[in-house]
């Protein structure tokens, strides 16, 4: 126990066990594979957002546009492919749309000397409104994720009679299964992203610069470490994730609405993850297991909430409760490892 | 200037360098040179701009005139990774370390040991080279993975200093590097100092407050004065008394021009 404390991510894997203990005890449909599948949305396109959000916030920056980005890709990957490109050019068009905005974001947080704060809360705003103006304001579906549904014969042994059945069956591409509509595509997507970047952070060059320059920024350029580079580079990278997650999403549900409050609430909960995961908001801190166990929490409370027949109107007000209760154990824990004498 | 024949054996020479910042002139006319092994202290008042010549040599900010001569080349920093490609290492005052990061980072910070193919940390040999650089200067951290954030204002200075000196840096700049430290951390850096020096690979410039320290360590002295350099000794011949004595003396000027020529 005290080993697994010393960790950095040994407040979050507390709190997530002690979460999952609680409704797998209250609720015996916890602990289910269908309610395991279920649980997947709920928590791995906020965990790939962010592990994104963790590695600006541990160069001391944050990027608030995700929620705006993750909305205006699909869109983009929309007009791209009705333009007439195949999908996979849509794709890699879309996220170079992305990663552009983020680069946008680096250069006015390093080059204008805005907060980033202040620059991507703009962008939140103005991406927004750009998907708006794109899509007029209309849903569209989303190419390469088109359900054709079949009327299959199905045999089946009931009481030792083969009996046949007519069922309606779902189809959808390879395209489309790859990129979210398959049940575990998101899950693996954000493994993968957990896997590539938390060698990034802890074992790459990169990675110890970007604790380096939100650590001790002055002190970083002193040691020559190009700063602003660094930094565009984790905007890139934050907002080239968000896209992905929004392309994902839409494939995953066929369709995406331009629906820019929903968009910041994404955003909010992707933060969310990064913080309850021990990311500190002042630079230096953060880790990206903790991103991923702090998606997972989040997922874990809002699957187990409405599990539970919680009503709808009582579900974000447990849910902001919780999530306080769990940083306080988090910061509690957090002292406890640091043995800063406070606990 | 000294002789020609002198120039050669000049690791580091400074000519006519000039830096202001905005309406502010922090170097006036900079004449410095530094031999090959040699220690030379650089003594000065606060604001007299000893940092901002270290950060000039350092590659971190640029002169706005004047010209510096490196190993007998004429060079332009382009940054500081360009200056310490050519052996120029600077401890900065602020030790630019990050706190965040572990020992052995942070004595890697900008030098790491990385694995081809894919460029992974090679953290076990930074840390086996970490280990050695530490014990061999005599340095002891009894643990390496912990956030330097831990360690002492004289360990986190040993550690500023030791990974200036075991990098391949032989022309290091030591920017008050007593400054907050214990009597005791002190002497283990002035130690370290005289170890160098003996040694005599290096060549060191080193900023002090302490006339004695500098006496002590130091084959040389430099004053700066208001952005230039106004005294140039060997410290053999010169004492504590004549450094002192020059600057009490600009201290009267300075307060003899403040309170104007009537004098009251």
């Amino acid at each position: 126990m005290r080993r697994l404390l010393t960790l950095r991510e040994g407040s979050i894997v507390v709190v997530t066990v002690l979460a999952i203990a609680y409704f797998s005890v209250v609720n015996d449909r916890f602990l289910t594979t269908a309610n395991m599948q279920t649980l997947l949305p709920y928590f791995a396109p906020f965990a790939i957002l962010a592990v994104g959000e963790v590695m600006l916030m541990v160069a001391g920056e944050i990027d608030l546009s995700i929620g705006s980005v993750y909305l205006f890709t699909p869109f983009m990957f929309y007009e791209f492919h009705q333009a007439g490109l195949p999908l996979w050019a849509d794709l890699l068009l879309s996220l170079v749309c992305a990663a552009l905005i983020g680069a946008l974001n680096g250069f006015l947080t390093v080059f204008a000397g805005i907060s980033s704060f202040i620059v991507t809360l703009g962008t939140l705003l103005g991406v927004g409104g750009l998907t708006l103006i794109i899509s007029g304001a209309a849903p569209v579906a989303m190419p390469g994720a088109e359900v054709r549904t079949t009327t299959e014969t199905v045999t089946k042994v009931v009481n030792g009679h083969h009996i046949s059945l007519q069922e309606q069956v779902n189809h959808v591409g390879g395209f489309a299964r790859l990129f979210g509509a398959g049940t575990y595509s998101e899950l693996i997507w954000a493994l993968v992203a957990v896997a590539c970047l938390h060698t990034v952070l802890t074992s790459t060059r990169w990675g110890m610069y970007t604790v380096a320059v939100g650590g001790n920024r002055h002190g970083a350029a002193e040691a020559g470490i190009k700063v602003r580079a660094i930094v565009i580079r984790n905007f890139v990278l934050c907002a080239f994730l968000a896209g992905f997650v929004g392309v994902l999403e839409a494939v995953r549900a066929s369709s995406v609405t331009p629906d820019t409050a929903g968009a910041a609430e994404t955003m909010f909960r992707a933060v969310s993850a990064a913080v309850i995961g021990g990311s500190l908001l002042t630079g230096g801190e953060g880790t990206i297991v903790g991103a991923l166990l702090g998606a997972l929490f989040l997922g874990i409370l809002r699957d187990g909430l409405v599990l539970e027949g919680v009503d709808a109107d009582y579900l974000d007000f447990i849910l902001g409760l919780a999530i306080l209760v769990a940083m306080c154990i988090n910061t509690y824990v957090g002292r406890v490892r640091k043995g800063s004498g406070y606990a | 200037m000294p002789e020609a024949a002198e120039h050669r054996e000049d690791v580091l020479r400074v000519e006519h360098v000039s830096k202001r910042f905005g309406p502010v002139t922090a170097l006036r006319d900079i004449n410095l040179r530094l031999g090959k092994g040699e220690v030379l202290g650089l003594l000065g008042d606060n604001g007299a701009g000893k940092s901002t010549l270290m950060k000039i040599l350092a590659g971190f900010q640029k002169p706005d005139e004047g010209r510096v001569v490196v190993k007998g080349e004429e060079v332009v920093f382009r940054d500081v990774g360009h200056a310490r490609s050519l052996g120029i290492d600077c401890v900065y005052q602020d030790l630019a370390l990050v706190n965040e990061l572990d020992v052995v980072q942070n004595m890697f910070l900008k030098r790491e040991k990385v694995r081809r193919p894919l460029a992974l940390l090679a953290k076990r040999e930074m840390r086996a080279a970490t280990r050695e650089a530490l014990d061999e200067i005599g340095i002891n951290i009894p643990r390496l993975d912990v956030p330097v954030a831990r360690l002492s204002g004289g360990q986190r200075q040993a550690i500023a200093v030791a990974r200036t000196v075991t990098s391949d840096a032989d022309i290091v700049l030591l920017d008050e590097p007593l400054a907050a430290m214990g009597a005791k951390e002190g002497a283990m850096i002035l130690d370290l100092v005289q170890h160098l020096r003996e040694e005599g690979r290096v060549s060191i410039i080193m900023i002090a407050h302490n006339y004695v320290h500098v006496l002590q360590s130091c084959d040389r002295v430099n004053l700066i004065q208001a952005g230039e350099i106004t005294f140039d000794k060997p410290t053999a011949d010169t004492s504590v008394e004549e450094l002192n004595e020059i600057v009490v003396e600009e201290y009267r000027r300075a307060r003899r021009a403040a309170l104007g020529p009537t004098g009251n």
